[in-house]
């Protein structure tokens, strides 16, 4: 057995040492926090330390259950997550199709590149323009008006937040995000398009039986991992595009917890519901991980 | 997977303080030092004192650090203290105070508002061990602090705990220099308008119906996504409440929102905004948005601060407009004539003040630094910088800053200027000075405004209470919700998206399911014990 450590040690010592960056990154960020959110159990309070503040069992989690913002947060966490996987996920696939049928190279690399950059601009900024364009003196209120509709401020309407939340955001990652379909496109086997040509399949019949199958684990393990972050938007883009005015469908779990903590400073009673949030994606990943198991051969683990 | 990024940090922090810091929980704080070496400033060369301060927007400008600006090199020179000044983000200074107190490592001195932003409040800051009773220091090494309180017992009753405890130095705004935000309208529309300067709710509203027909299509701006100037809406206190806690008539503490006024205030806010007289916009207007609006014409009227709106919209708007002149109005009232008894101005303590942490190395290098800006000499350095270089002294005996500031020729605003050679444009754990304030306001408009936005309002406004620490913990969490529900449904009553008829009873019902009883009675209890200090 030892001899065997070794050994392997000795044939695939750069490749451990290439994870290493990896597995600390995991162990620095992801593991030794989770110690610290035992405060969720607690009455954190700085001046005492970790170690002597009291515990309180689970009150930090009742009150955040027995809260009147309880249900609208989770409505609001789920109802935008899952418009964002529904108009979003598909999405990326279709522009990866598309880009993949281009034939001229350079037009391709263009549509290519110009998709994926908003992904690299600062959120802020992207915010800011959003923020710009649904004033109601802005670009869409111009277009709204040019089709002869009444101006409008757009960001103060609930019922226009969740459509302007997803659409910014396909637009944001759709190029991105394409790149992995992209990738796996590349790896399908071009002797069985000739088969299929010859078989007499048109575009769609190939689309259909060839390109679609070809990628389908990507796209299973893709929605298996964006199941599991169902739940965990990001607080970020939230605190800038919402306004008490829209909070009725903007404020979710991670910007209530970003107000709780950081702004009121209730450090345990932000933790715990924190903690609720990662509890519900835990399930969430493996409940998706379970069907995908039983119905296709694809899973995680 | 990827669990909230501020889960990880702020478990991070805790973790990381926990780890490095094993022996912090057992430090006792230092007892305060008897053998005092002081022979006067300079003070020998030492350890620097580390100063936790938000840097004034007119510092930031120019300067990345408060300790590189001309003001700061000579007070070195002057006081013998090097300061290391550590500063939070512009806009995240709650975050990174926050994240401060969950790392333990608190620096020397603090600058914030211990009596509203700490949690529990001060004297739960001391009971918690971050900050230090300023009792014993105050006698030993601040005589100058000592000397002015004991001059002005109002203020030295307002800057303690209950139980007599002082903890911060503090910013107290002086008589007269409260007064530096309110309403303001364009006084050449006016004078083309023919009307008269408005002080009525209905002269506001005639008025901004005939400009509104004179095609300036929303005549009334402000950033209303602030939360200052959303609780300061001056077409609010005209009906005699307030966005929060204020003192009622018979000397008890009320919570506006719920009130009949308030809902009056509501009704008509709504009625100018469905009218149009207010921004479309209103909820999602920024500070940019609301300047370009106010110098380009498109609207007319706005509530703001003397300083750095009013002092820079009108240079501004002369330039493409030479007749442009804003002028301040009084806070409105509901009757004709009437003197305004509801308003906003800066308290005289407002809670900001800096704190000596228990984590400061030398106690009374921290203290004597702060206690030089108290003493005479130090105060008019403080805001007005060296004699002959940054000001002079006329006949009279009044203060003017020098061409050096007045007509600099760098192309920095005057504020900023000012924030280079004194301290006196941001908060500044010092005493605020009229003589700054009056030659700050440059333009004849501002210098009126300080005068014509007094109102009574002191009597209302919410004094300096401090509640116990159990009490301040349960007021914390019933307001948070309420708030967050006060300020939705606030909105919404304004912009029309609720009736206003058909939702009030409910929406108070709800405040008070909420707990707004129990808060109430903790204020009240607290006011008490503030008024038998």
């Amino acid at each position: 057995m030892k001899q065997k450590i070794s050994q392997d040690w000795q044939r695939n010592k750069s490749l451990y040492l290439l994870v290493l960056p990896v597995v600390l990154f995991y162990v620095i960020f992801a593991y030794k926090p989770m110690y610290g959110a035992l405060i969720a159990f607690k009455d954190y309070s700085p001046a005492l330390g970790f170690s002597k503040s009291p515990w309180v069992g689970t009150e930090n989690f009742t009150r955040f259950f027995q809260s009147v913002y309880f249900w609208r947060l989770i409505k609001n966490t789920f109802l935008l997550s899952i418009y964002c996987l529904l108009w979003g996920f598909p999405a990326s696939i279709i522009l990866a199709l598309m880009i993949n049928n281009v034939k001229n190279k350079h037009l391709k690399k263009t549509v290519q590149t110009i998709s994926y950059l908003p992904h690299f601009i600062s959120l802020v900024v992207v915010c800011g323009m959003i923020a710009d364009f649904c004033v109601s003196t802005g670009l869409i209120n111009d277009v709204i008006a040019f089709f002869g509709g009444t101006r409008k401020p757009l960001l103060q309407d609930p019922a226009q937040y969740r459509k302007i939340y997803v659409i910014s955001q396909i637009w944001q990652q759709i190029g991105w995000e394409s790149i992995i379909y992209l990738a796996a496109l590349c790896n399908i086997d071009s002797q069985l398009y000739e088969a299929a040509r010859i078989d007499g399949a048109g575009k769609w019949k190939q689309l259909l039986h060839v390109t679609l199958p070809g990628i389908a684990p990507t796209i299973i393990i893709m929605l298996l991992l964006s199941i599991g972050r169902l739940m965990s938007l990001g607080y970020e883009k939230t605190i800038l595009l919402y306004n008490p005015a829209t909070y009725e469908t903007a404020d979710i779990i991670s910007s209530y917890v970003y107000r709780s903590g950081l702004i009121n400073q209730e450090w345990s009673y932000s933790t715990a519901v924190g903690l609720f949030n990662s509890v519900i994606n835990l399930g969430l990943l493996m409940l998706a991980n379970f069907l995908s198991r039983k119905f296709s051969d694809t899973s995680l683990w | 997977m990827r669990k909230t990024t501020l889960l990880v940090l702020m478990v991070l922090c805790v973790t990381s303080a926990l780890f490095a810091n094993g022996t912090k929980e057992t430090e006792v704080q230092q007892p305060v030092s008897t053998s005092s070496t002081f022979t006067g400033y300079p003070m020998e060369k030492d350890t620097p004192v580390s100063f936790w301060i938000k840097p004034g927007s007119s510092v930031t400008a120019n300067f990345s650090s408060m300790g590189d600006t001309p003001f700061y090199k000579e007070a070195l020179k002057r006081t013998g203290i090097d300061i290391d000044f550590q500063h939070p983000p512009i806009g995240q200074e709650n975050e990174q105070f926050s994240l401060i107190m969950a790392d333990g490592n608190y620096p020397d001195i603090m600058m914030y508002n211990w009596l509203s932003n700490y949690p529990g409040g001060p004297a739960k800051a001391i009971a918690d061990g971050v900050i230090m009773s300023l009792n014993d220091i105050f006698d030993k090494y601040c005589p100058n602090i000592k000397a002015y309180l004991a001059a002005h017992p109002d203020y030295d009753k307002a800057i303690k705990t209950d139980d007599g405890q002082y903890y911060c130095v503090p910013m107290i705004n002086t008589e007269g220099t409260g007064t530096f935000l309110g309403p303001m309208i364009r006084s050449d529309i006016l004078a083309h308008l023919g009307k008269e300067v408005p002080t009525t709710i209905d002269e506001w509203y005639d008025v901004l119906k005939a400009a509104q027909a004179s095609g300036i299509s929303h005549p009334l701006a402000s950033e209303f996504s602030q939360i200052d100037i959303r609780n300061w809406n001056p077409f609010m206190y005209a009906y005699k409440t307030d966005s929060s806690f204020f003192v009622a008539d018979d000397n008890t503490i009320h919570y506006g929102p719920i009130e009949e006024g308030y809902k009056e205030y509501l009704e008509n806010f709504a009625k100018w905004y469905r009218e149009g007289l207010v921004d479309p916009d209103l909820p999602s207007l920024t500070t940019d948005q609301v300047t370009e609006k106010m110098t380009s014409g498109k609207s007319i009227a706005a509530w703001a601060l003397v300083g750095g709106r009013m002092g820079s919209w009108i240079p501004a708007g002369q330039k493409t407009n030479p007749d442009y002149m804003l002028i301040a109005t009084p806070w409105p009232t509901l009757g004709k004539g009437e003197t305004p008894e509801y308003g906003w101005s800066a308290m005289p303590f407002s809670g900001n003040g800096a704190a000596i942490t228990t984590k400061c190395k030398n106690v009374e290098r921290a203290a004597r630094l702060l206690d030089y800006f108290w003493s005479n000499e130090g105060h008019d350095f403080a805001y007005f910088g060296t004699k002959d270089v940054t000001y002079t002294i006329d006949a009279d005996g009044n203060y003017h800053y020098t061409d050096l500031i007045t007509k600099n020729t760098k192309g920095w605003t005057l504020g900023q200027m000012i924030a280079a050679y004194t301290i006196a444009n941001y908060t500044t754990p010092t005493y605020a000075d009229i003589r700054y304030s009056k030659e700050y306001a440059s333009l004849p408009s501002q210098k009126e405004a300080y005068d014509i936005w007094r109102t009574n309002c002191l009597k209302h406004l919410l004094p300096p209470i401090t509640p116990s620490p159990d009490d301040s913990k349960t007021l914390a969490r019933i307001m948070n919700e309420i708030t967050t529900y006060q300020r939705e449904l606030s909105l919404k009553f304004i912009l029309g998206t609720e009736d206003i008829d058909k939702s009030w009873d409910t929406y108070v019902a709800n405040i008070k399911k909420m707990g707004i009883d129990q808060a109430l009675a903790i204020e009240n209890k607290a006011y008490d014990s503030y008024q038998n200090r």
